[in-house]
């Protein structure tokens, strides 16, 4: 499901059946690496609209949680836990966050949800057709890390 | 030249009968186009896709075809791309499903499940449907999976159409 109108309303409908939240993470910033930031807001987006369009039924896809890469690691870190904590209060009990931001990567141990990092892929030169296939093959690899953790518990 | 004269008279008819013609046609056209305008509205569900497979390429065991259009929202064009699961009937049919679950609309996969061969299988919530599409009772989906309208071109390629509700499941 998707944070809209529509799906919202099914969701509190069938609020016992959908117990998945997944947050893209993504940053902003105007220094060096706004390319490359400029790149992930690209490619999250894309890969976490086919997830959710697999997993519909169970999953609810938020707005992405946006940040600058200037802010403080401690901000950074304690917005996004309060974020969980609220989604874990709903009744989420897996909440996945994806992200290509390495700051991440480091933060991992921290935080209270599981996180999947992508390297991120500069999508600008690509075709339509090989552009699909290429998502495609990353959001295979991510079913099976969901439906893994699903069985798990 | 002829000989016949033009008076005054004559020629102020014929240009303001010319000209106000031409004004009240201008006027008219739009309203009778309008009048008439859903007569004319091509078909939306006549609509079919090819997909780019060849009907040589299907068996009786259900495959995975992808198949893709242009979508307009408001000013943002995107491309849509859609599956379904294909096989051949016993009488040699073409059989498409529609692989949205009918429970809260994951994606269904054929033999998705390891321990459920000849069965669709969604993630979500275990629900299994037969090869039909009939929804196995028991699990969480209530009704059978949607299918594609389907329809093969001159050259042997599969094109889908609207979905439609299941026909075949019993």
């Amino acid at each position: 499901m998707i944070w809209n109108t529509k799906d919202i309303l099914l969701y509190f409908q069938e609020k016992k059946y959908i117990d998945t939240a997944v947050i893209p993470l993504l940053p902003v910033s105007f220094g060096e690496d706004a390319k490359q930031e400029a790149d992930q807001a690209e490619f999250i987006p894309l890969v976490t609209a086919l997830l959710e369009k697999q997993f519909k039924g169970r999953m609810l896809l938020l707005p992405p949680y946006t940040y600058f890469s200037t802010e403080s690691d401690e901000q950074k870190k304690n917005r996004l836990n309060e974020w969980t904590t609220n989604l874990k209060d709903q009744g989420f009990t897996h909440v996945f966050l994806v992200t290509s931001d390495s700051f991440w990567r480091l933060a991992e141990d921290e935080m209270a949800s599981e996180l999947i990092w992508l390297p991120s892929i500069p999508m600008e030169h690509m075709d339509g057709k090989y552009k699909q296939k290429m998502i495609e093959d990353q959001v295979s690899q991510l079913l099976k890390i969901v439906v893994g953790k699903w069985q798990k518990n | 030249m002829s000989n016949q004269r033009v008076s005054r008279r004559q020629f102020l008819n014929y240009t303001l009968t010319g000209v106000g013609g031409f004004m009240a046609a201008g006027m008219l056209m739009p309203m009778v186009r309008f009048a008439i305008d859903p007569v004319l509205t091509a078909e939306a569900g006549g609509d079919f896709i090819s997909t780019g497979t060849s009907i040589d390429e299907l068996s009786d065991v259900p495959t995975r075809v992808d198949f893709s259009y242009e979508q307009v929202d408001a000013w943002y064009t995107s491309e849509v791309t859609n599956t379904a699961w294909v096989y051949l009937d016993e009488s040699q049919n073409v059989i498409a499903l529609n692989p949205t679950c009918k429970h809260l609309g994951c994606t269904v996969s054929w033999e998705g499940r390891e321990s459920d061969p000849n069965r669709f299988f969604c993630p979500c919530h275990n629900g299994l449907y037969e090869k039909s599409g009939k929804n196995v009772p028991g699990t969480p989906p209530t009704a059978p999976l949607d299918m594609y309208e389907t329809r093969v071109s001159d050259d042997g390629i599969l094109q889908l159409g609207q979905v439609v509700p299941n026909t075949i499941a019993k």
